[in-house]
């Protein structure tokens, strides 16, 4: 046998465990001797990691799993021949995706059988989403290469701008993955590729029923194994997640959902071992459930640990991006409401009254902002690759909390609605926001984000920018203050205002003099607008 | 001494209840009132019913069956009382080996009719009294014959099953009372040995509860190869005694009265569950309208600490259920959680052929509204059968019509009490019938017929029909 076990080296002095971070190839890749296969952090550094030796990959450790030096990292199978396909012409391999109308890389060994037929390799490119999204991130494959998959099996997760979308199978095959995961795609780009020639989970029909003579069962096109341990079900099916008797007793014993195990089992069923690997793990019990209290002196300490959904997940994975992609800094200033909150007392009533609907503050801050983001186009702009886009459109987009999480839906065209319009809008937003019925058109494509801390109490905070905006507004809470006009400490109702932005595009000139113009114009509403009789006019009576 | 457990009863429900008890660490006492172990199932029930129910086939087999394989055997003569002799000999290793498990287990067995003083004190009444102290019960006390009101069970012409099974004398003439699962096994017993067999039934079909097919194919053949005689839809409303003959008398569809005349009769109407002198008064709890002791999901009484399994509560009275929560019993009092799929408890009438059933009956899917679809083999078709020459019954499998789960298998033919097995397993891993008919199966076999059914049921498509 030639199988090579990798270990965790001696990294430095100091360093004693690192985390695998990434695996740069996948299971039953063909290696070459020093290319770097995956990526250890280590306190300080990360490390990238060449393989000791030329041959078939057999993952070991997980990705984000923790390993002391000497840690049984990957095998490595020596013996396998190295696959036609990297041996042709060029010595090195082409980074170019696979040509699709050739077959496969020669399957080294135990690769699932060709059913015989005639296989096609279809092309899966990046398919319409919606309207205003052309381009997706490649969030994560959620098969392996080589892969055989279902018909309408989820094979990848995309992230458009303001939604996960699992992509399902167009066709059932096996899977050449070429797009890498985290990778930008376009609509229409090469994703991956299906060979529709392998039997996979909906295999053909046995042919016409012929009388034998004898019983002698025919031989069935039988789905030839896997090569190595599949972590991820094959398809999902009415048994996707079903216990088998000796796991289901576990489970109870445990407190564990199904929800909570992906099953290893044909169709994802979960297996005793499954439950066992998931205890081993560290896998406790549901959020809901108290997990064993630790003995301490007095005091409940009580920890519950609860899978993020995927929506929290995106979230936190979209927000340390835009904190690390981006050049983010935040400007403040305080405005006076006095002004804003006497033309609202004045016509709540009779605003109420024509327009069925309530005269908030947001209108206000909207109006604002679509103004000055006219004035300060920089603020409304945002960097696509090298170029910058300017937009000469306010879509202002409004946070709205929801018991899953934070959405920004977007109100088009702010700068040409009346206060009317804005206030509806708002309303009609925050309502499908919180009953989870905005459409992923609704949420997607703003110019600039407001966000309203103020509802929570918020003094003063630091918004982080909705990528690919460049700048957000803070409003906060309006509370009475002494400030000192023309030498005098008065009362006042005041806000702070924080303006979040891309340093990148947006100069402290522009951002300083933003705020100072939605300042100006909350304190003047008179400003909101132009004409006669403003007030009047902008309240649309 | 006072124990963690005292069951009470050794059948099938609380011999295993015992056994696991002990197995986790448990200090276990286990009260029988016979001088036997093993309960109804051991002693009078299923392990003597199936050593007369082989016997009787060779006997048949050597009449009807040998000449046509070519085996001549002269003159055939029963000799009946050493049918019934080994009979007891089966009995007797069978309830040793039961013996030997307490042993090993380190179970004290004490005999005697054990009865609550209060929960945690047994009261053992046989040769001496003895009373035991114990932390926990369980009751497995089983079930008894039952019978219909205006009927009295003489023992001596008018019987149970248990006098069936102890006959000395081969009858010439045996009246059933009840179609049911034990009526048709006894039946066929006699009915083989040469008896003049009626079956008596209210209902319009026989062994209620199992698949329609099941029941109409294996009355065809009981009626074809054992000449019995069944009387469906008829009403018994009276049984009357000589010394020697009984009659039974019975209300047919039109309404007339008919009367059937033979040798004995026996009363196998149902069986009801058992907790005379158990003392549950004592203890405050009391049995339902059917006699059952009710439990929870943990099969605890309404008395904590107090548990009851097997035939005495609710659900099918089958040996291997008894069994099953004799088991989980244990484990939830040792803090584990074990769990038992009622809807996949096989049911197996152990004629010949034999008829076994699990999961859903056709009529429930209707009933729930719930699409599907039926795929069938008929061992006519299996080249197993031919070669044994038992070539009647089928197997049939039913699969959920969109998800292509399997939802039932009933099956009546050759050995299939030992095929269900296979249907049980498919469908604790909720199975499709595609998965079973791409899985292979040995050749030739009975169990063959399952796989064909099951490519019949996923795609209109079995390879040997
Ligand atoms: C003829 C016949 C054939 C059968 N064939 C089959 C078959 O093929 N397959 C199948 O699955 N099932 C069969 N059964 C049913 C099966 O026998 C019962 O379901 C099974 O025995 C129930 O087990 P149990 O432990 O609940 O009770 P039982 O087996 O009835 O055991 C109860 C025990 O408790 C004892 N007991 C009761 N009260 C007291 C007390 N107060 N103190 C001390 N001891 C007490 C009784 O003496 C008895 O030994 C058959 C039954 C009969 C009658």
């Amino acid at each position: 046998m030639s199988i090579v076990e990798i270990r965790v080296p001696e990294i430095g002095e100091s360093v004693t465990e690192v985390t695998l971070s990434q695996w740069l190839k996948s299971d039953g890749d063909y290696v070459e001797m020093d290319e770097e296969i995956a990526e250890f952090e280590s306190d300080k550094a990360t490390l990238e990691f060449p393989s000791p030796n030329a041959g078939i990959l057999h993952i070991i450790a997980e990705e984000g799993s923790d390993l002391q030096v000497g840690d049984l990292v990957c095998k490595i199978d020596t013996a396998a021949a190295k696959p036609a396909a990297t041996a042709t012409p060029a010595t090195t391999p082409s980074p170019e995706p696979t040509p699709v109308a050739k077959a496969d890389p020669t399957p080294v060994k135990a690769e699932p059988v060709s059913s015989g037929k005639p296989g096609k390799v279809e092309e899966i490119r990046v398919p319409e989403i919606g309207e205003s999204i052309n381009e997706v991130t490649l969030v994560a494959w959620l098969k392996e290469d080589g892969d055989i998959v279902a018909l309408d099996e989820e094979i990848a997760e995309f992230d458009s701008d303001k939604a996960t979308l699992e992509f399902p199978s167009p066709f059932a095959g096996k899977l050449k993955i070429i797009a890498s995961e985290g990778e930008d795609l376009k609509v229409g780009d090469l994703v991956c590729t299906i060979d529709t020639g392998f039997a996979g989970a909906s295999a053909p029909a046995p042919s016409a029923a012929t009388p034998a003579p004898a019983a002698q069962p025919a031989p069935t096109p039988a789905p030839a194994p896997t090569p190595t341990p599949q972590p991820a079900p094959a398809t999902k099916s009415h048994a996707t997640g079903h216990p088998s008797p000796a796991a289901a007793k576990a489970m109870a014993e445990n407190n564990i959902a199904p929800t909570q195990i992906s099953g290893s089992g044909p169709d994802g069923r979960i297996t005793k071992q499954d439950v066992l690997a998931f205890l081993r793990d560290g896998g406790t019990a549901p959020a809901d459930q108290v997990v064993a209290a630790v003995e301490a002196s007095g005091g409940s300490r009580e920890q519950s640990r609860k899978k993020m959904s995927r929506m929290r997940r995106t979230i936190s994975r979209r927000l340390v991006a835009v904190k690390n992609e981006t050049a983010m800094l935040t400007t403040f200033n305080d405005v006076d409401m006095s002004k804003v909150m006497a033309i609202r007392n004045q016509y709540k009533k009779v605003f109420e009254e024509k327009h069925g609907i309530r005269l908030g503050f947001m209108s206000f801050f909207i109006k604002a902002c679509a103004n000055a983001l006219m004035k300060y186009p920089a603020v409304n702009a945002y960097i696509d690759g090298d170029d910058m886009i300017t937009n000469n459109f306010a879509d202002v987009s409004i946070a709205v909390s929801t018991p899953k999480g934070l959405v920004v839906p977007v109100i088009r065209n702010a700068e040409s609605l009346s206060m009317a319009g804005l206030e509806g809008k708002v309303r009609e937003l925050a309502k499908k926001g919180r009953d989870g019925n905005l459409s992923l058109e609704e949420m997607t494509g703003g110019t600039f984000t407001i966000t309203n801390g103020g509802v929570f109490g918020s003094l003063m905070s630091t918004p982080i920018i909705n990528a690919p905006q460049s700048a957000i507004l803070g409003m906060h809470r309006i509370e009475e203050r002494p400030v000192v006009i023309d030498g005098q400490v008065v009362v006042k109702p005041m806000m702070y205002l924080a303006l979040s932005y891309d340093h990148r595009i947006i100069d402290g000139k522009e951002s300083v003099g933003f705020l100072v113009e939605v300042k100006n114009q909350l304190q003047n509403p008179e400003q909101l607008l132009l004409g006669a009789d403003p007030v009047k006019l902008v309240l649309g009576l | 001494m006072k124990y963690d457990i005292t069951v009470i009863g050794s059948g099938p429900g609380g011999y295993i209840a015992a056994v696991r008890c002990a197995q986790l660490g448990m200090k276990v006492a286990i009260v029988e009132k016979y001088n036997t172990l093993g309960g109804t199932c051991l002693n009078v029930g299923c392990i003597p019913s199936k050593a007369l129910l082989d016997s009787s086939e060779h006997y048949f087999n050597a009449q009807h069956t040998f000449s046509e394989h070519g085996i001549g055997v002269g003159k055939l003569e029963l000799d009946f009382p050493q049918m019934i002799k080994r009979k007891s000999e089966v009995v007797g290793v069978t309830t040793g080996g039961v013996e030997y498990l307490m042993k090993k287990n380190k179970i004290d067995v004490f005999t005697g009719m054990g009865s609550f003083k209060d929960k945690n004190t047994i009261l053992v009444s046989g040769e001496k009294e003895q009373t035991i102290q114990t932390d926990k019960v369980i009751i497995a006390t089983g079930s008894k014959p039952s019978t219909l009101p205006f009927i009295k069970i003489d023992k001596k012409r008018v019987i149970t099953s248990t006098e069936a099974l102890e006959l000395q004398k081969l009858p010439k003439s045996m009246t059933i009372i009840g179609a049911g699962i034990i009526g048709c096994e006894l039946g066929s017993v006699y009915a083989r040995l040469g008896t003049k067999v009626t079956i008596v039934e209210y209902l319009d079909r026989i062994v209620p509860g199992m698949d329609k097919d099941i029941a109409k194919e294996l009355m065809r053949s009981m009626k074809k190869n054992l000449k019995i005689d069944f009387q469906l839809s008829h009403k018994v409303t009276a049984v009357s005694t000589t010394t020697r003959s009984t009659t039974v008398t019975a209300e047919n569809k039109k309404g007339e009265s008919v009367e059937f005349k033979a040798e004995y009769c026996l009363v196998a109407v149902g069986r009801r569950p058992y907790t005379e002198g158990l003392g549950l008064e004592h203890i405050g709890v009391s049995t339902d309208e059917r006699g059952r002791i009710p439990v929870d999901e943990h099969f605890q009484t309404a008395v904590p600490g107090v548990y009851a399994i097997g035939d005495v509560i609710k659900g099918a009275m089958l040996a291997h259920k008894a069994e099953e929560e004799g088991v989980c019993v244990a484990e939830f009092i040792a803090g584990q959680k074990p769990h038992i799929n009622y809807r996949l408890i096989p049911g197996v009438v152990y004629t010949w052929p034999e008829g076994a059933g699990v999961g859903y009956l056709e009529e429930e899917l209707k009933e729930m509204g719930r699409e599907y679809k039926v795929g069938k083999f008929p061992f006519k078709a299996s080249g197993r059968a031919r070669a044994s020459m038992d070539t009647e019954g089928f197997v049939k499998v039913i699969a959920d019509k969109e998800t292509d789960e399997i939802l039932g298998v009933h099956m009546l033919g050759p050995r299939i009490a030992d095929l269900i097995a296979e249907a049980v397993v498919a469908m604790e891993y909720r199975a499709t019938a595609e998965d079973i008919g791409r899985m292979s199966h040995a050749h030739p076999t009975f169990a063959e017929a399952m796989k064909e059914a099951a490519l019949d049921a996923w795609a209109g498509m079995p390879l040997n029909i």
